[in-house]
């Protein structure tokens, strides 16, 4: 596949692990935003983990995309050779053990960001700190026995130096990238983590302003995503391990993944968060709060509000959970709900519209829950739906993720007049009860249960489904938020001024 | 948000530490053992022979050609003794026992091949004009010799020590009493004897072998021959290693001075040979303590060392075991040191009456103490190298081989152009420098051993 290439462009994406090659809401919200502006010409750059975890685009790349580059930062090196021993630069190696200095005295420190800043510059191609030193030099290795011993509460040596290896040997692909990438006059990232680092070395090296939008908060969901992964080994024997202590290396992890955050936060501005909680978490996280602001997704309305039409008088018994079949959905808890309300109600069904694919494990324990409670004839796993098809359909979209961001079937329910049931996670709570006062004032749009809670959800959405008069005003609600305050043309409109005031920006002022 | 998936797992568990510490064995360097008895039987035959065949120069011949085919059958499959044996360690490192024995035949039909050619050619070229039945015999006993020592080295490999040793124990002694029936016929009987006992022993070898390996639907094969497969570097060391050991005798063989010519264009150096054979004997002892020392302590901490680098063990640990292999390498030498010091005093003190009994001039007994401290050191050279084969260093045996190639030539013709005087220190100080080479570059290397281990794999 070939892919366009230019010198130059207006705006850098930086996107890590999404458009244009998986699905989902970032990048939905991706493809969003680059047609929104069809006047500025976009580059892109994908970074990936290996280029085999990852198959064909699912979405075409717009026409104003006019340089795309992708990055594969743990692709395996193609050389043979085995390594020649070596000392290390001395001038690199000095400049390391300050930025580790200045991080012992913790993480939020001017000093430490300075050291960092000054480290990274030299992991470019022709500067004192480079890979090859990093794997294979004396010093490196001393630098790691030293570490070590002084903070490694894990027994596993061997782990922790793989940890270290896999942990920092991205930067450098990153550092060359920075280097070697085309002239832009502002860099958008679409998380922080790995693309943050990018953009905030970008911004570092060139003076280009950069733009960050979160849609999840990284630091917290790559903890999710390390509390489940057992391939990082906790050591401690029965006397060492203390439960509620995370395993030190999920939590060098951690520290890393919020240090160049941080890194990200300091050159980033606007820093944008999706909905307020993810604001303030950007800001506890290290985020200067004057630059901080939040643009929530919009849709367009305009797709879903002739289903309302279509919409028999009574809200039809139907409960749908539109999203991929994946632990983090919490599928299991909305099928042990299922049995609840089909207890009470015998023709309520239960739909599930998502595509199964991707966790057949998961989904075959879901599959059994539901052999096992007695629901084949009431639950329905239906694959990939149109939206469109199912809106006039059913009479609730529910939600039991234990984590989400700013979920866009949500919104698309309520264009369609469809309230919700949804668990309190991410911007839940504001899309169902609303943000400040006005908001509020138009009444709740369904109903907030805990996660994890399959009575609750259950008894949530029987007493909308079993009061038409509740139901009414949660729909009329549901239209009026979604219209007043996620249209696209709103968040385009905030972007607009965004890019505009990236792109007017005099480079060197910083 | 999708991010990066964490496929990290892989990367962790692709444990690339596996690929170094490869249990292998090279044992192939203690094969140089067995020839050690194969001197002792050489000699056993030309002592009892001594009295009984007539002309007594028959014995000489015999033991000439003999040393002949043992030298140039150890050169020759020199060349793929170290890299089949770590062939056959990889593949019973990856649970493919089944292609050993395929390839073991197909490397016994290309070494009998080349035997048979070069052999041949050597008939016509180093023994003209010779008895026909003599130089058939030496054809097959040269094809032999070089089959045996390929499975010598494969059953070593395998830790086999024992059924090595009662093999060429009781081939030995079946040669001795052939030798002994067949004198009569001279020099074609003994060498008969010769043949035929070393028949018997590659049969039995065969059989061990067979008997060890799981039976392959293929009879041949040639997978050691792929890229990959065969070590370019191994091929070379052993090349070397033999042609370093024989290199100084071969000298004293065919420079006018020193030796006489026995049998065709077959010499030997009189004065030389004796006291070297003498001299190997010496080294039993110290070759014993060096087995023992290496196969039970060092293995035992490499071993250690390697789980813990490999199973998570803290590097306080790695460390400890780091300095337990060092401790027991330090014992193994100093051992073998202490021993080969014993046997050098014994030797001191029986020499006159050993060199009497074998009639042999005291004259030459300056050039057997010499010889017994060059042997003593080759075990020191021989033990660190096989510490380097542990820790797949090939690159570092190979300088070390080529270091005592060069120096054992130089320095011998040093002292075969300076006079008898000098006879039998070329050797010596080229063991002694390759030792302290070897321990020099031993104990940076063990220094840095972790270093090396975690970063440069």
């Amino acid at each position: 596949m070939t892919h366009p290439t230019a010198q130059s462009a207006d705006i850098a994406l930086v996107l890590e692990g999404t458009f244009p090659y998986i699905r989902g809401g970032v990048s939905g919200w991706v493809n969003q935003i680059i047609h929104a502006y069809p006047e500025h010409r976009f580059a892109i750059i994908f970074l990936g983990s290996r280029r085999e975890d990852y198959g064909d685009f699912k979405y075409p790349l717009p026409a104003n995309v006019v340089h795309f580059e992708e990055h594969f930062l743990y692709a395996k090196g193609s050389s043979n050779e085995e390594p020649l021993a070596r000392a290390g630069d001395p001038v690199g190696h000095a400049l390391v053990q300050r930025l580790l200095d200045a991080l012992a005295e913790g993480p939020a420190n001017a000093q430490a960001m300075r050291a960092f800043e000054a480290v990274v510059e030299q992991m470019q191609p022709g500067g004192t700190v480079q890979l090859t030193d990093f794997l294979y030099s004396r010093r490196a290795w001393e630098l790691i026995c030293d570490n070590y011993r002084r903070h490694c509460a894990d027994p596993s040596f061997v782990d922790f130096f793989w940890t270290v290896r896999i942990m920092f040997q991205p930067l450098w692909v990153l550092a060359r990238v920075a280097q070697q990438f085309i002239d832009v006059r502002a860099v958008h990232c679409a998380s922080t983590g790995y693309a943050g680092f990018l953009g905030g070395l970008l911004a570092q090296t060139r003076g280009v302003p950069l733009i960050l939008s979160e849609h999840g908060i990284y630091t917290k969901e790559r903890k999710i995503d390390l509390f489940k992964s057992e391939w990082i080994r906790d050591n401690r024997n029965i006397f060492q391990r203390d439960p509620t202590e995370l395993s030190y290396l999920r939590q060098m992890w951690i520290q890393f993944f919020e240090w160049i955050g941080r890194y990200c936060y300091q050159r980033a501005d606007p820093i944008i968060a999706l909905y307020e909680a993810n604001r303030q978490r950007q800001v506890a996280d290290g985020a200067p709060a004057e630059r901080t602001s939040s643009i929530p997704n919009g849709i367009r309305v305009e797709r879903f509000s002739p289903l309302r039409a279509d919409r028999p008088a009574g809200p039809p018994p139907v409960l749908c959970l539109i999203g991929r079949v994946v632990p983090i959905k919490d599928i299991k808890t909305f099928i042990r709900a299922m049995r609840r309300v089909v207890n009470q109600r015998p023709d309520a069904e239960g739909w599930i519209a998502g595509p199964v694919d991707e966790d057949p494990t998961y989904v075959e324990e879901c599959r059994n829950l539901v052999r096992s409670l007695g629901l084949q004839q009431n639950i329905q796993f239906l694959g990939m739906q149109r939206v469109e098809d199912l809106m006039p359909q059913i009479g609730l979209v529910v939600l039991s993720s234990i984590s989400e961001a700013l979920p866009l079937v949500l919104l698309e329910g309520y264009a369609a007049g469809v309230p919700t049931v949804a668990t309190d996670v991410g911007s839940c709570r504001q899309l169902v009860e609303g943000l400040d006062a006005e908001d509020r004032a138009l009444g709740p749009s369904g109903t907030v249960v805990p996660i994890a809670q399959p009575q609750q959800l259950a008894d949530a959405a029987l007493a909308l489904l079993g009061d038409p008069v509740a139901w009414h005003a949660a729909s009329r609600a549901a239209v009026a938020r979604v219209e007043r305050y996620y249209t696209d043309t709103l968040m385009f409109d905030r972007y607009r001024q965004v890019y505009e005031r990236a792109l007017t920006y005099a480079p060197g002022v910083a | 948000m999708a991010g990066i998936g964490f496929e990290l797992r892989h990367l962790l568990r692709r444990n690339t530490l596996l690929g170094l510490v490869q249990a292998y064995a090279y044992a192939g360097v203690i094969g140089s053992g067995p020839w050690v008895l194969s001197i002792v039987g050489i000699l056993l035959i030309g002592i009892l022979s001594a009295s009984v065949v007539e002309p007594a120069t028959l014995v000489t011949q015999f033991q000439t050609s003999v040393t002949y085919l043992v030298a140039c059958s150890l050169i020759y499959t020199g060349l793929a003794q170290l890299t089949f044996t770590r062939f056959v360690s990889d593949r019973l490192f990856e649970k493919q026992g089944r292609q050993v024995l395929p390839n073991l035949h197909g490397l016994m039909v290309l070494v009998l091949l080349g035997a048979a050619v070069l052999a041949t050619l050597a008939l016509f070229v180093v023994l003209p004009g010779l008895g026909l039945l003599y130089r058939l015999l030496m054809l097959a006993g040269f094809a032999l010799l070089s089959a045996v020592w390929m499975l010598t080295i494969l059953l070593s490999g395998m830790k086999r020590y024992k059924a090595i040793v009662v093999l060429f124990g009781s081939a030995y002694a079946l040669i001795v009493v052939c030798s002994l029936l067949l004198r009569p016929w001279g020099l074609e009987g003994l060498l008969g004897g010769f043949v035929l006992g070393h028949f018997v022993l590659l049969v039995g070898m065969w059989l061990l072998v067979v008997r060890e390996f799981p039976a392959a639907p293929r009879l041949v094969a040639f997978d050691f021959l792929q890229p990959g497969k065969l070590y370019p570097s191994l091929v070379a060391i052993g090349l070397l290693y033999n042609a370093g050991i024989w290199a100084d005798k071969f000298m004293f063989w065919f420079f006018p001075p020193t030796s006489q010519p026995i049998i065709g264009h077959l010499r030997a150096s009189l004065i030389y040979d004796l006291p070297v054979f003498l001299a190997y004997l010496s080294i039993i002892p110290g070759m014993a303590v060096f087995l023992m020392r290496i196969e039970t302590d060092f293995v035992e901490y490499y071993d250690k060392f390697y789980d813990a680098v490999r199973g998570g063990g803290s590097l306080q640990f790695i460390e400890s075991m780091r300095d337990e292999m060092v401790y027991s390498i330090q014992q193994g030498l100093g051992q073998i040191a202490k021993i080969q010091t014993l046997a050098v005093l014994v030797t001191m003190v029986a020499g006159p009456w050993l060199l009497d009994v074998l009639g042999i001039s005291r004259l030459y007994l300056p050039l057997l103490h010499v010889q017994v401290i060059g042997a003593g050191l080759q075990v020191g050279v021989m033990a660190v190298l096989n510490v380097f084969f542990y820790l797949d260093q090939r690159r570092t045996v190979l300088l070390l081989c080529v270091l005592f190639v060069v120096l054992n030539v130089v320095l011998t013709g040093l002292t075969l152009w300076w006079g008898a005087p000098l006879y039998g220190y070329g050797f010596a100080v080229a063991q002694l420098v390759t030792l302290a080479a070897g321990l020099q570059l031993l104990t940076r290397r063990l220094n840095r051993l972790e270093y090396h281990t975690f970063m440069l794999q």
